[in-house]
């Protein structure tokens, strides 16, 4: 399966640059497993094309995803996904997780939720990202 | 290494019958950049285009165009730009056809298989005459006569104020193509927000003479937020916000826009406030209100209603 740029969605209008909804959508796709190491990323051409937007802001985008080592620049044929990085101890990359999760759990707090029903969320997240 | 920019504007200062329409304007635009002209009307956005490309003289300050002051262009440098005016103005009688022809006859390098294509795709009738085209269709020709001899630099004042969403669209993926290889340059002057917010990567924000704001669209966006700010107790009515652009405080609750966000300005906020405060994104229509005082002006107006 190929990625075209018509499963991007940009909103001009919104208070996001453009090219922080092209990284942020990028990277919905890779961890929702739509999009696998190997796999192209459409060419700023078709993806300014298809969005009408400036070609500059998908450049920006792509370099982006490609400075946080999400794709690699392959000569002549473009933006690459690269494998998933994993680097760092276990116990390192937890730490990098915990603040993430110490959000979702203030937030879980302000809504009233138990730690049973908070784990209960985590679960069906897993899931639907297995 | 150093290049000229395409555009240099220095302190320019217009004064017509004692009024300044424009005071101090300095503005510099890099090859490849594509610069939207936002402001309301009357803050001066013609006035300075016409400066620009000589066609007005300047009371003081200096405006040049690819490295040549503007007032004594050379006949090379203007067939280098394309310009498409308010006022609009080709000879009625003649076709769309024989206009594009007589219009291309001036220059050097004109690229018919361009003008032919952009005429199919905007749908304009070439056997038509131009003085029954409607506003719409005389700014679509313009537009393309201006880009038939693939300017360096192209300057649009107001071009799609006439145009109906479907021909916007197509104008737009039109200057799309044309900044596609990075070289080419677009200023245009709009005040149709959402078309800018696609295409450009520079903003410009004229008011009452001065230049508001000028930077890159993104830094824009991502420096111009909004605080929704949540206390316990009442909330001072100054609260020494640094950037503040406009400030409402109503009992324990505030609402701030700062033009410089960043995250140690909202922990500050929190700490010092004994507050709560959640970031809003502003687009672009909403940041040049902000800007240019139109948002607090019609909050006083509501408030002393």
């Amino acid at each position: 399966m190929t990625i075209t740029p018509r499963q991007f969605e940009v909103q001009p209008s919104s208070g996001v640059p453009i090219y922080l909804q092209i990284v942020e959508q990028v990277n919905a796709l890779v961890v929702g497993g739509h999009l696998q190491s190997g796999e192209m990323l459409p060419s700023v051409r078709q993806m300014a094309a298809e969005l009408s937007v400036n070609h500059m802001t998908i450049s920006k985008a792509y370099s982006r995803l490609e400075a946080s080592g999400v794709v690699e620049r392959v000569r002549g044929k473009g933006m690459m996904l690269k494998e998933s990085p994993i680097t760092g101890t276990l116990k390192n990359r937890q730490s990098q997780l915990q603040p993430l999760m110490e959000q979702a759990v203030i937030r879980a707090r302000q809504l009233g939720l138990n730690d049973t029903q908070i784990l209960a969320v985590l679960k069906t997240v897993l899931q639907e990202m297995q | 290494m150093m290049t000229t920019p395409i555009i240099e504007i220095q302190n320019l200062t217009k004064r017509f019958d004692q009024k300044d329409v424009l005071n101090g304007v300095d503005l510099t635009i890099e090859q490849g950049q594509v610069v939207g002209l936002l402001g309301t009307n009357g803050s001066g956005k013609t006035t300075l285009i016409k400066c620009l490309l000589g066609l007005l003289k300047t009371t003081s300050g200096t405006c040049s165009i690819f490295g040549e002051d503007a007032w004594d262009l050379s006949a090379q440098a203007k067939s280098r730009l394309g310009y498409v005016s308010q006022e609009f103005a080709v000879l009625p009688w003649l076709t769309v056809q024989a206009a594009t022809e007589y219009i291309g006859a001036f220059y050097e390098h004109w690229d018919h298989q361009l003008v032919s294509r952009l005429l199919a795709e905007w749908d304009l009738d070439i056997k038509q005459r131009v003085g029954v085209l409607s506003v719409g269709q005389r700014q679509k020709l313009a537009v393309i006569l201006a880009m038939g001899h693939r300017p360096e630099l192209l300057i649009l004042d107001e071009p799609v104020a006439s145009l109906d969403p479907l021909a916007r669209r197509r104008f737009l993926q039109s200057l799309i193509d044309f900044t596609e290889d990075e070289k080419h340059t677009i200023l245009f002057s709009t005040h149709i927000t959402s078309d800018l917010e696609r295409i450009a990567s520079h903003v410009g924000m004229l008011r009452e003479g001065e230049m508001g704001y000028w930077g890159e669209m993104d830094s824009l966006k991502n420096q111009v937020k909004r605080l929704r700010i949540h206390a316990k107790e009442f909330l001072p009515a100054t609260m020494n916000i640094p950037g503040t652009i406009r400030c409402h405080v109503d009992g324990e609750h505030a609402l701030v826009t700062v033009s410089e966000m960043d995250s140690e300005t909202v922990n500050n906020i929190s700490t010092r406030l004994e507050a709560k405060v959640s970031v809003e994104d502003l687009n672009l229509e909403e940041i040049f209100l902000e800007l240019s005082g139109i948002s607090s002006e019609y909050e006083t107006a509501g408030a002393s209603r």
